[in-house]
């Protein structure tokens, strides 16, 4: 649980580190709308070159970011086949008719079987599963003997693959972009960020302070209470709750067993957070004042900049 | 059979502070009968974790641990039926408030022997029989587990271990948070419980003055290395002792601060008061 990149702070320094959060989540914000005005997959592949580079601006390691996809990586994949088989616009490329028979339901079968098999030994994950993808292709086309039915064609037209390219970069953009926020940001300055931000809201009845402190500590709690429910896991399999099998009744009484001990011990803690709170003058409501106070500095104007330069290109590619 | 440790390492996978490995290479053997073990190190030396190794709570992340014939590896392995291990060892945990659950202390006790298709009858006589061995009486039984003092939660606790009537038992500090006349009366009740049964006991512990007393063989840990497994008479003559961050008993402490400051001819590795005092007297009567 704990290799998820996305939404996770890691420490560090670099560029993006000492922006303002304010700066960030704008930046951010205006660079999405810009990559939803691209429309010519080379735009977005200088878009895509373009936030590489800012990663490497940044020293944020590639490797780091492409792990952290692992999560959204079957996302990539269903949007990328979805869009080549469903998209029929454009020049047919490739047409090729397909059918089922024994022979082919079995050999499906066959090396289905031993992908599964194989993917124990973990390495080259990936690989075995394009692998896969390739043989039931040809079986499929190819692998027939005795009688075939249920003929199909499977068609590839140039827009789908295009448009599947082009889907795929640009939510690798976007998982890109968003991942450096949350890496380089603290939950608490992101929290601060947004707090100003949505300050004028408070002309609608909305009380961003309140609600600043309210994202904040549930930010805080979350590694918390995985933690702790990873503790009374292990103390309740301890006593030999096998969460794995067992009866459904059985399985009542184990869940029960996880859950009865989370909530006393989140109640437990909100306590003794209110009261350490209360102890250090807290006041709800009452305005506060921060440590460190947001500065927008130099980095920011240079960000901003940039921000604005991609924005208005964007605007101007499109009209054109 | 017993427990096998061989080479065995635990890296906990942490995406903020990277990596961490909590014990390293450590390769021991607990035997199934008559041992009666304390397992002391600093804080964060790697004890809980060497602990939960031991009835296959986590896997190493490399080498080997064996428990009752069983080897357990980094790889979960389907055939094997973890839960069986669990109730050969029966591993107590630090803090009650992650076991406690059920609206009485009796059912509570009751979960354990349940999970392990005990019948029901069973397990009541089994909780009647845990909650005296861990010195409350009957009364309890039917109380709400949550609104216990600390120590009680915590002899309720392990009272829910001991009604599994595991061969080897480990208590991961089971006498932190308890008055100095309950802790020697839950180590009495260990002691008893292994003379009785011939059980194995696994106490980790931070009270020296207890591991002195009672223990008949200490492991100790040291920043995740295993660096003492003997009896507890040499580890307290041992010059590495403050490097591993563990202190002296009290009757060593005063006895050899006596032998220093008068030039005693007194033997100062007593373990209990009483004999520290005969001591003293034969050297002051000579
Ligand atoms: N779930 C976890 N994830 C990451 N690191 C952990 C985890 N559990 C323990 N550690 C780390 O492993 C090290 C050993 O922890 P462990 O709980 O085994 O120490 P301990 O000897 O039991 O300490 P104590 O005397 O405080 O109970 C510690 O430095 C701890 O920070
Ligand atoms: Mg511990």
């Amino acid at each position: 649980m704990k290799n998820i990149v996305i939404g996770q702070f890691v420490p560090g320094s670099g560029f993006f580190y000492k922006l303002d959060p304010r700066t960030k989540i704008v930046s951010i914000v205006f660079l999405m709308v810009a990559l939803f005005l691209l429309e010519n997959i080379t735009q977005l592949l200088i878009a895509f070159s373009v936030s590489v580079v800012l990663l490497i601006i940044g020293r944020l390691s590639i490797i780091r970011i492409i792990k952290g996809l692992k999560p959204i990586f079957i996302l990539l994949i269903f949007t990328f086949l979805f869009q080549i088989l469903f998209n029929q616009e454009g020049t047919l490329l490739v047409n090729q008719s397909m059918s089922l028979s024994y022979s082919s339901i079995a050999s499906i079968v066959a090396i289905t079987v031993l992908w599964r098999y194989l993917a124990h030994f973990k390495r080259f994950n990936f690989l075995l599963l394009l692998a896969w993808i390739a043989g039931i292709y040809l079986i499929l086309s190819y692998f027939h003997y005795g009688p075939t039915f249920a003929p199909f064609s499977f068609k590839v037209y140039e827009k789908g693959v295009e448009m599947s390219i082009f889907v795929v970069i640009r939510l690798l953009i976007i998982i890109t972009l968003s991942t450096v926020l949350t890496i380089t940001t603290k939950p608490t300055d992101l929290t601060q960020g947004l707090e100003k931000l949505l300050r004028p809201m408070k002309v609608i009845g909305m009380n961003s302070e309140d609600f600043a402190l309210i994202i904040s500590i549930s930010l805080r709690y979350i590694p918390t209470i995985l933690d702790e429910a990873n503790k009374i896991m292990l103390a309740q399999a301890s006593r030999g709750a096998d969460f794995s099998e067992g009866k459904l009744k059985d399985k009542v009484k184990q869940v029960i067993s996880l859950l009865v001990p989370m909530f006393i011990i989140a109640f437990k803690r909100s306590e003794d957070l209110a009261d350490a709170m209360e102890s250090r003058n807290f006041i709800p409501g009452k305005p506060r004042t921060r440590i460190y106070e947001l500065k927008f500095n130099f980095s920011d104007l240079m960000t901003s900049l940039f921000t604005a330069a991609c924005f208005a290109l964007s605007i101007v590619l499109k009209v054109i | 059979m017993g427990i096998h440790f061989r080479e065995v390492s635990h890296e906990y996978a942490s995406y903020q502070v990277g990596d961490y490995q909590a014990i390293n290479k450590i390769t021991l053997s607990i035997e199934d009968e008559n041992e009666f073990i304390c397992l002391v190190g600093h804080t964060g030396s790697g004890k809980s974790t060497l602990a939960q190794h031991m009835n296959a709570l986590i896997f190493p992340t490399e080498g080997e641990v064996e428990i009752n014939g069983k080897i357990i590896t980094k790889k979960r392995d389907k055939k094997t039926n973890y839960n069986l291990l669990r109730k050969h060892v029966g591993l107590v945990f630090q803090f009650p408030e992650y076991q406690l659950f059920e609206e009485t202390v009796e059912k509570d006790i009751m979960f354990g022997p349940l999970n392990f298709k005990i019948s029901f009858e069973e397990a009541k006589a089994k909780a009647v029989e845990a909650i005296h061995l861990v010195g409350l009486n009957e009364s309890y039984l039917k109380r709400n587990p949550f609104n216990l003092s600390g120590g009680e939660k915590k002899r309720v606790s392990i009272a829910g271990i001991l009604a599994m009537d595991p061969d080897i038992l480990v208590l991961d500090e089971p006498t932190s948070g308890l008055d100095p006349f309950g802790k020697r009366q839950l180590m009495e009740l260990f002691k008893n419980i292994q003379k009785e049964t011939k059980k194995t006991i696994v106490i980790i512990t931070h009270d020296m003055d207890l591991v002195y007393e009672f223990a008949n063989r200490v492991i100790v840990l040291n920043d995740g290395d295993l660096v003492y497994d003997g009896n507890e008479e040499d580890l307290f003559k041992k010059e590495e002792l403050t490097k591993w961050a563990l202190g002296l008993p009290e009757t060593i402490k005063v006895l050899r601060r006596l032998k220093d400051q008068f030039h005693l001819d007194i033997n100062p590795y007593q373990k209990t008061v009483d004999q520290a005092y005969e001591e003293l007297k034969k050297v002051m009567t000579k």
